[in-house]
C-alpha cells in the first residue's frame, strides 16, 4: 500500500479515491501471483553450463594476467604519462645535431667527383688542426698529368680563406 | 544472500577465475533458476528462454575476470542476466518481425471480462499477453520489482537509469496490466 501510494501520490486527489484504485490493483497482483514459470529439467541446466563454460575464453594465463593488470585505471594511467614522455622527448629532441654528430666523428670520407677526389673527416682535422674545416682535394687532369694536390680551409672563423698546394 | 551457503559466491568466483569447473558448475547451480525466471518473464517466449538463458552464462563466464569481489555476485547477475534478456528480445523481435510493440498501447478489453471462466492457463496467456505490451524497459522494471523484490535503487542501478524513471516504469507497467486484466480503460 505504502508503495502504491509512492508510485500513484499524484494521481488521485482523495485517500478514498487512492484506496478504491489500489483495490482495483489488488485483483491484477492477485492474478499476477498465480504465474508460474516452467522449470528448466535438468539435462537442459546441464547441457546449459556445458555450452556456457565451453564459450568462456581459452587464453593462456599469463596473457589473462597481464590484461587485468592493464585494466586497472592506475595502472593505464601511469602507462599513459610514460608512454607520452617517451615520444614528446623523442619528437621535441634535435635530431639533426645528432646526425651532425655522428658525422663528424666519421675518420675519413672521401666524396668522388668525375675530376676530383676530395679527403675530410677527423683524421684530416688532426693532421692539420691550425685551419678550420680543412680538406684535402684531389685533381685530376689529363691521364698523362700528375694529379693536383691542395689543402682547403679556413682561418679565424672563416675570416680567411686558405688554399695550400701539397 | 550468501550467509545460506556453507561456501560464499566470492570464494566460488576465485576459484573459477583460476579454471575450477566444479566452483562454476556449483555456482550455476546456485543462481540458474533466477536467470531463468527473469529471462522468461522478459521474453515471454518459451522456445528463445534456453538461447537466453545460454547467452547470459556466456557472458558471465567470459567476464567474471572483471567482477570485483567487494561487490554482490548477485546484484552484478542481475544486470547482466536484464540487460542480456531486453537485448535479446529486442533482436529476436527484429529478427522474427514479431508482431506487436516495444511501445505502451491502449488495449480495449472484453466488455464483460466477469462472464470468461478464468481459468490457470487463460490468466497466463492474458498476463503474458498484457507484459507483451509493455516496453520490454517497463516490463523488466516491473518483474525485477514485482516478481524478483528488488528494492527500486537496484533496479536503478540494474538499468542504468534514475530512481524516478524506474518508479515511472513500474507505475505504467501496472497501469497497462489492469488495463489488460481488469479490463478497465485508463492510459
Amino acid at each position: 500500500m505504502e508503495e502504491f501510494k509512492e508510485l500513484f501520490q499524484d494521481r488521485f486527489e482523495s485517500q478514498d479515491e487512492l484506496l478504491r484504485e489500489y483495490k482495483s490493483f489488488l485483483s491484477v497482483l492477485e492474478q499476477l501471483d498465480q504465474t508460474t514459470v516452467p522449470e528448466l529439467s535438468s539435462s537442459q541446466k546441464a547441457k546449459i553450463f556445458k555450452r556456457s563454460w565451453q564459450g568462456r575464453p581459452q587464453e593462456s594465463s599469463w596473457i589473462l594476467t597481464w590484461l587485468y593488470f592493464f585494466r586497472k585505471p592506475a595502472v593505464a594511467f601511469a602507462l599513459g604519462i610514460a608512454i607520452g614522455c617517451i615520444f614528446m622527448s623523442v619528437v621535441t629532441s634535435d635530431r639533426l645535431d645528432l646526425v651532425e654528430t655522428a658525422s663528424a666523428d666519421q675518420l675519413l670520407t672521401v666524396e668522388n667527383t668525375r675530376y676530383a677526389q676530395t679527403y675530410k673527416g677527423k683524421i684530416i682535422d688532426e693532421f692539420y688542426p691550425e685551419f678550420e674545416n680543412p680538406k684535402i682535394v684531389l685533381e685530376k687532369g689529363e691521364d698523362s698529368a700528375q694529379p693536383q694536390r691542395a689543402l682547403y680551409g679556413t682561418l679565424d672563423n672563416g675570416e680567411i680563406y686558405v688554399v695550400w698546394n701539397l | 544472500m550468501n550467509r545460506q551457503y556453507p561456501v560464499s559466491d566470492e570464494a566460488l568466483i576465485k576459484a573459477i577465475k583460476k579454471g575450477d569447473r566444479n566452483a562454476a558448475a556449483w555456482l550455476y547451480n546456485r543462481h540458474v533458476d533466477r536467470v531463468h525466471r527473469i529471462c522468461y518473464r522478459i521474453v515471454l517466449d518459451t522456445s528463445q528462454v534456453q538461447d537466453c538463458v545460454q547467452e547470459v552464462w556466456l557472458k558471465v563466464f567470459r567476464n567474471i575476470d572483471r567482477f570485483q569481489c567487494n561487490k554482490s555476485f548477485a546484484a552484478w547477475l542481475n544486470t547482466v542476466t536484464a540487460n542480456t534478456a531486453i537485448d535479446y528480445y529486442r533482436k529476436w523481435i527484429r529478427h522474427d518481425n514479431h508482431v506487436g510493440s516495444d511501445e505502451i498501447r491502449t488495449v480495449v478489453t472484453d466488455a464483460n471480462p466477469g462472464e470468461r471462466k478464468l481459468d490457470g492457463a487463460f490468466i497466463q496467456k492474458r498476463i503474458r499477453e498484457a507484459l507483451e505490451n509493455i516496453s520490454v524497459n517497463q516490463r523488466t522494471a516491473f518483474i525485477l520489482r514485482y516478481f524478483e523484490d528488488l528494492p527500486i535503487a537496484e533496479i536503478a542501478e540494474t538499468l542504468g537509469c534514475s530512481e524516478g524513471a524506474v518508479r515511472t516504469h513500474i507505475r505504467r507497467s501496472l497501469l497497462a496490466l489492469r488495463t489488460k486484466l481488469a479490463g478497465k480503460l485508463i492510459l
